[in-house]
């Protein structure tokens, strides 16, 4: 038997991160910030990207890349609210999009008439987290009917995060959750962490979340 | 979830480093991953065992070293060049 060994050393995710860097750099140059919004299921990622085209869409130049296992509902949902484009990625099974799916998306996005880009991901509080998709930020949402210990449960999702975005604030009257349990929680994992808090419905703390996006704007104008 | 993305990943690594015509002799794709890598190592193990066996590949065994860290790589490929083709 003549076995041959071939040394490989080559990183599983390179050929991602490698797409990755090509969107970072497009954006870059383009001087667009990008977040991508991560987190569970129904956390409210689509309702709030709604109100923030409806209140945002007048001072900036919105673009969305929106993704889902299976239907456009959420592009659908969005697009009632802006001409800008929104691009669906139905990832057909896949639990995450990758850079390559960001990258084609972008081949239709005019990021000249772009302030700010929003990819919205699939929900998912783990697998999102391992695809570098040339993002300046994830932002992790945080929904307030979750668990205070989720950042203990998904840790990398977290760490990966530059914000956590508190959502459905307006329930917390109404809820057990413990607000300074959960900052705990995800501090220690990420210490560096910030917070947010919104409510898509009612709208409270939406102004810190404009303001939040507006300042991201400016800096990378000013870049 | 996302590891049946990350097997494929690892095998069109692996096609990349053999000839198509060679890939039926790879007996063993090495692989290391992090304790951090956010991989489920038993799942990621039966994903590459169903593709590795399945055309172009024909009987490649997946041989993982789990370490700490992040890290998520293939680190060599075995080809028994003797092995006949069917």
């Amino acid at each position: 038997m003549t076995v041959r060994t071939i040394e490989v050393r080559e990183r599983v995710m390179a050929k991602n991160d490698e797409l990755a860097s090509e969107v970072r750099r497009r954006l870059n140059e383009a001087r667009v910030p990008a977040f991508n919004l991560v987190s569970s299921p129904g956390a409210g990622k689509t309702l709030l990207l709604e109100r923030t085209l409806q209140e945002l869409g007048s001072r900036l130049r919105l673009a969305i890349v929106t993704g889902d296992v299976q239907t456009q509902n959420d592009a659908d949902r969005l697009s009632r609210h802006t001409d800008q484009l929104v691009q669906a990625v139905v990832t057909g099974g896949a639990c995450h999009l990758d850079a390559r799916q960001v990258m084609t998306a972008l081949e239709e996005i005019d990021l000249d008439a772009t302030d700010l880009l929003f990819i919205e991901n699939v929900g998912n509080l783990v697998c999102p987290a391992s695809w570098d998709l040339g993002e300046t930020a994830k932002l992790v949402l945080f929904s307030t009917t979750e668990g205070e210990d989720k950042p203990a449960k998904y840790p990398k999702m977290f760490q990966q995060s530059s914000h956590a975005v508190f959502t459905k604030v307006d329930l917390l009257p109404h809820l057990t959750f413990d607000m300074e349990q959960a900052q705990a929680h995800a501090r220690s994992v990420n210490p560096a962490l910030q917070f947010l808090f919104t409510s898509a419905r009612t709208g409270e703390g939406l102004d810190g979340w404009y303001a939040f996006l507006e300042e991201r704007v400016t800096e990378a104008k000013r870049a | 979830m996302h590891e049946m993305s990350i097997a494929m990943e690892v095998c069109s690594i692996a096609e990349n480093h053999v000839p198509r015509e060679e890939l039926g002799k790879v007996i063993e794709v090495g692989l290391v991953v992090g304790d951090r890598a956010g991989v489920e190592v038993d799942n990621l193990q039966f994903c590459l065992e169903v593709l590795l066996t399945s055309p172009p590949f024909r009987a490649a065994k997946p041989v993982i070293e789990r370490v700490q860290g992040d890290v998520l790589r293939v680190s060599y490929l075995e080809v028994d060049d003797d092995r006949p083709d069917d």
